[in-house]
């Protein structure tokens, strides 16, 4: 392998960033975002240079070094390197460098930018962690950090309570998950006695009945790692409040880059789910994806909006993965971290021109104000609807195949209409937010955001209108499917015609979702849904009351627990056994404490009494 | 003969010899200096001892095999050298506070650490003698180094006292060996030890011996002198002597047990177990309610001395394979070494402004200082035995050790389970110091903290060295497992 050192690079250097940032330069906001920037930015172009150098498939697919060795535990640590490890770098340092970037605008008026970097480059550090992870011990402790790094993020404005409240929510969260991931490792580990990715699966293949039924077992506990990071539903929640977060955090976090880290572990370890793990997985997906599309069309904030869609969109890649199709969910993955980080930028733009307005009809009219923001955020909704040509077009399109290839028709049935929700719930919020008239003053005089920011909002809005083409299938499918064949881009661009019925399907899909939008929205002044709808759009406008049901059973049982716990804590606990325990060692201590009494002749007295006790001890008897 | 093995020890005197020359002709304003060039030759010298061009890390014996040079006797070499520079580094900030002579103050140090380099290579009683009495006698001289001050005197006196008291019972404990048995040497006695295993005068000639080294260590019974030299003694003494003095207790009483004596010591098993576990749970108990963070420092190192002999118990249950205890012992004495330097070095700085000794005087030092506070707690993290830090990995190693041995000796785990006492109780006093920093409300004294240029060195080494052994433990594992296999018999 050339240049085995750019991976190491790649990886440390925003580590290095951040301790840079945190150690020396906190004071300096600027140089801290330069460093900042140029770690990540450093990190793309090594990536690039790794990658013309080896190519997506590497001689040897793996770099490492012994890390500590206790007993028969071999811990190493080592970093992956193949196509589906290089392609999310790419993606990670690019679409990351992009926000980074733009950060330095949105921020530019906060005056702890310079933390907010350093959070940042610590959050690039932990992901390129888990991406580059060559086992699952490396892997779960960067999947901390990122749950460590996302909780700093989403609650760096903590002066507001709502930001400290969500960070919380976040990190709480995703620590029910990651408590059934570990036990999912666990479990593999002593089934398998390895944890290395590579060995693990020559294990499995030496011996396929290795995992027997721990196996649906140990899939379903590793689900749920991908459950709480990819916030799939029933550990949904955190996603939609983690938008107090500043935007390009909301971009980068979730968008493209942590909550992806779900099904990317998917991905790299899909030998270990079995068929019944995958059935499994394969439903959560499509439920969520459906719950979440409901959710959206209700949202009036511009960012939950986004966020609900990130959800289903999230819920369209689980449910691929649980379909046996690694490439489409990783095709789509791709292609959204795209346009998905382009929207979120672009809502970040909005925000930032209308002085922090969320609201989408506190909006209206901004195609004249904010020409640049207009166009991409239009090719960014283009690209998530799957208008054709456009990056998500060809994604979902794979997907859709993907369903109906493996005879899933309710699941297929799920994603068209979840497809006409999407097109729907986002030209709803196209329209009352950009078109027509402006419905406030803020609205009236918003302004265009500086070249830094939408300088990365038109980079991010070609890949969402050429990402469906431009050979992310070919590095994915290499990776998956080694036998299918090479496409060229001509190819790529007629791939849809392939399956003619998911294709006609997905595109009715946005036709419909698109004319019910206009006739709804085209013109509305007010949302019109509530009145039509009743009960049903009150229950989507309160994401059908989970956060509630959440707050009246567990929380409140776990509150009760928490109680009972305090109770014997401070009665039984502290005050009867640690109140005995404590004092007398307390009083053992004073009281031995009584020999020093510093007086020399009792000292020597002691030291000889000493002396004495261990001569009789050994040689009385 | 080979006297070219002892180069190590010969460049060190030389180096004693030549500050206090310099001393004479160099400008009283300039003697700080002296402190750095001692600093650098004796950085030079590690590095020797490191390359395997010099002679000092040749294996070999010299003068009748009263002196021996093995993977051991570098482990430990090496560690006193560290040792030095750093007591060094404490010694340059502490300078102005010492009245007169800091060139005297170097140069004794720099002797300190000649005995301790024959400690860590006597093969022979005579030696052992020599070396502990040259260490000793610096000591008594270092621990009262401040004249002006009334404690320092006191200190040194008990300790000079203590220590004559000590060194007669072991000198009339070797005469008992050699009359018993006609042999000095550790290697000779080893071959003859087994004809007198029933002779009561010759086990009361090893006792004697054993108490002197345990006087050494601070190890229960022979602790009660350690509170109030530690408290007494100028800062950089103190250091000097927590970490230097009893790891030569340590290499001697290793070297007595496991390469003279294993016939002995696999019959003193219980005895070990028993010092071991009431030294620990003596240190631990006694520094509950120590407010004077030095006299805190001084038992908690003899609950220290108490978990390093949990790896002798661990060694003299199974003599023949001393690599699991050896190497704890080893590795837990070089993280202890950079944790305690980290402590002193702070403590030093801190109580420079302030007249008391109070752990009051923390307060509020994350303000005044946030890099010494960082350090002190982590200095207290470690010492409580907390991943990822040298400290945490320490206890793992010796603890392992000693469960290991369980299945035969049902008294392995009653030493664990007091250990673990110990370390519980531990935490309460080391988080008292933290606590002291961080959440006391009464600062009296805000004023930020000046950080020499030398004091900065040694915290910035000694925490790289904490972080160092907690994350990477491997390579000093290796060198120690290394070492540990000489002890083998």
């Amino acid at each position: 392998m050339k240049y085995e050192i750019l991976p190491w690079l790649i990886l440390f250097l925003p580590l290095f960033s951040a301790a840079v940032i945190a150690l020396f330069t906190l004071g300096n906001r600027t140089v801290s975002a330069l460093i900042s920037i140029g770690a990540i930015v450093t990190g793309f172009v090594l990536t690039l240079a790794f990658i013309s150098g080896n190519g997506f498939h590497p001689a040897v697919s793996e770099t490492s070094t012994a890390w500590l060795s206790i007993g028969s535990l071999q811990a190493e640590f080592g970093l992956k390197l193949d196509g589906l490890s290089l392609m999310m770098l790419l993606i990670v340092t690019g679409v990351g460098g992009a926000i980074h970037i733009y950060s330095f605008g949105y921020m530019h008026e906060d005056r702890s930018m310079a933390r907010f970097f350093c959070f940042l480059s610590l959050f690039t550090f932990s992901m390129l962690g888990i991406v580059l992870a060559s086992n699952f011990v490396q892997m779960f402790i960067f999947w901390e950090l990122v749950g460590v790094s996302s909780y700093l993020l989403i609650g760096f404005w903590f002066e507001k309570p709502s930001a400290g409240d969500a960070a919380k929510k976040a990190f709480i969260t995703n620590r029910l998950g990651d408590f059934g991931f570990l036990l999912g490792i666990l479990m593999v580990w002593q089934l398998l006695g390895s944890l290395n990715f590579t060995a693990l699966a020559d294990n499995l293949h030496a011996n396929p009945a290795a995992l027997q039924v721990g196996g649906t077992i140990a899939g379903l506990l590793i689900f749920c790692g991908a459950v709480g990071k990819s916030a799939q539903f029933p550990l949904h929640v955190w996603l939609a409040d983690a938008m107090e977060g500043p935007t390009p955090v909301s971009a980068l976090i979730h968008a493209a880059t942590m909550v992806a880290a779900g099904v990317y572990m998917l991905c790299r370890v899909f030998f270990l789910l079995n068929a019944d793990a995958l059935h499994v997985i394969s439903y959560v997906g499509g439920f969520t994806a459906l719950l979440a599309a409901l959710i959206a069309v209700q949202q009036n904030d511009i960012k939950r909006i986004l966020a609900y869609s990130t959800l289903s969109q999230l819920g369209y890649m689980v449910m691929s993965v649980g379909l046996a199709g690694q490439t489409p969910a990783m095709f789509h993955l791709t292609t959204h971290a795209f346009f998905k980080a382009l929207l979120f930028l672009g809502a970040g733009s909005v925000i930032h021109g209308l002085h922090e307005e969320q609201d989408i009809w506190k909006m209206g009219g901004l195609k004249k104000h904010m020409p640049v923001t207009f166009w991409t955020f239009f090719f960014g909704t283009l690209a998530l609807c799957g208008v054709p040509i456009f990056a998500g077009f060809y994604s979902k399109d794979a997907i859709l195949a993907q369903a109906l290839e493996q005879h899933n028709y309710i699941l297929f049935g799920v994603a068209v209409f979840v497809a006409a929700l999407t097109t729907f719930y986002m030209f709803r919020l196209f329209f009352v937010a950009f078109l027509g008239e402006a419905r406030t003053e803020k609205a009236k005089h918003a302004h265009e955001s500086p070249f830094v920011m939408t300088g990365p909002l038109m980079v991010l809005s070609v890949l969402a209108v050429v990402g469906g083409f431009i050979g992310i299938t070919t590095v994915y499918n290499s990776q998956f499917a080694p036998d299918a064949e090479k496409l060229t881009v001509v190819q790529q661009l007629l791939e849809p015609l392939k399956n003619i019925v998911p294709m006609l399907l997905g595109i009715g899909a946005v036709a419909v979702g698109l004319f019910c939008a206009y006739t709804l929205y085209g013109k509305a002044a007010t949302d019109p849904l509530p009145a039509k709808l009743g009960a049903l759009a009150t229950a989507m406008k309160n994401r059908f009351y989970f956060d509630e049901i959440y707050e009246a059973t567990f929380i409140r049982l776990h509150d009760a627990l928490a109680a009972l716990a305090d109770w014997i804590d401070r009665w039984l606990v502290e005050g009867f056994a640690i109140g005995f325990i404590r004092g007398g060692t307390d009083l053992s201590g004073r009281s031995l404490r009584l020999l020093q009494t510093g007086n020399l002749q009792t000292y020597a007295f002691l030291f000889t009494l000493g002396v004495a006790l261990v001569l009789y001890l050994m040689l009385g008897k | 003969m080979n006297a070219s093995l002892m180069s190590l020890e010969i460049s060190v005197l030389a180096l004693g010899m030549l500050v206090l020359l310099a001393d004479l002709i160099m400008p009283p304003e300039r003697r700080k200096f002296l402190g750095y060039a001692a600093i650098a030759a004796l950085t030079t010298l590690l590095i020797a001892s490191f390359s395997g061009y010099g002679s000092c890390s040749l294996a070999g014996t010299a003068f009748n095999g009263m002196f021996v040079n093995d993977a051991l006797s570098l482990f430990f070499k090496r560690f006193f050298i560290i040792a030095a520079i750093l007591v060094l580094f404490i010694a340059i900030e502490f300078a102005e506070r010492l009245a007169v002579g800091i060139s005297e103050y170097y140069s004794l140090v720099i002797f300190a650490l000649a005995g301790m380099l024959f400690a860590a290579s006597a093969n022979n009683f005579a030696m052992l003698f020599v070396a502990i009495e040259l260490i000793t006698i610096t000591f008594y001289v270092l621990v009262s180094f401040q004249r002006n001050r009334l404690a320092s005197l006191e200190a040194g006196v008990k300790y000079l006292i203590l220590g004559a008291l000590s060194s007669s019972f072991m000198i009339y404990g070797i005469a008992l060996i050699w009359g018993t048995t006609g042999k000095l040497n550790f290697n000779e006695l080893a071959a003859v030890a087994p004809q007198y295993t029933g002779e009561k005068i010759f086990l009361l000639g090893i006792l004697l011996v054993v108490v002197g080294l345990g006087f050494k260590i601070a190890a229960f019974p022979f602790q009660i002198w350690a509170p109030d030299v530690y408290q007494g003694a100028p800062t950089p003494t103190t250091a000097f002597l927590a970490v230097g003095s009893k790891a030569a207790g340590f290499v001697l009483l290793l070297r007595v047990l496991f390469v003279a004596l294993p016939v002995v010591a696999a019959h003193w098993v219980n005895l070990l177990i028993v010092i071991s576990a009431i030294t620990i749970l003596y240190g631990n108990l006694c520094a509950i309610p120590q407010r004077n963070i030095k006299r805190l420092m001084g038992y908690s190192s003899i609950a220290h001395a108490g978990y390093l002999l949990l790896g002798v118990a661990a060694i003299a249950g199974n003599v023949h394979d001393a690599t699991a205890g050896g190497a704890a012992i080893l590795y837990y004495l070089a993280g202890y070494l950079f944790t305690v330097m980290a402590s002193f070095t702070v403590i030093a700085l801190v109580v420079k402004t302030s007249q008391t000794e109070d752990i009051s005087v923390l307060a509020g030092l994350h303000q005044r200082s946030p890099l010494l506070a960082a350090t002190l707690t982590i200095a207290m993290v470690s010492l409580a035995g907390i991943p990822p830090l040298a400290g945490f990995f320490g206890k793992f190693l010796l603890l392992k050790s000693v469960i290991a041995l369980g299945v035969v000796n049902q008294g392995y785990y009653c030493l664990v389970f007091t250990a673990l006492a110990g370390v519980v109780i531990s935490l309460y006093y080391y988080f008292g110091v933290v606590r002291a920093i961080y959440f006391s409300k009464d600062a009296a004294d805000l004023s930020p903290i000046a950080i020499s240029g030398s004091a900065r060195l040694c915290i910035w080494l000694s925490l790289a060295g904490i972080f160092w052994l907690g994350i990477f433990p491997d390579t000093i594992l290796n060198l120690a497992s290394e070492a540990a296999k000489v002890l083998s018999s």
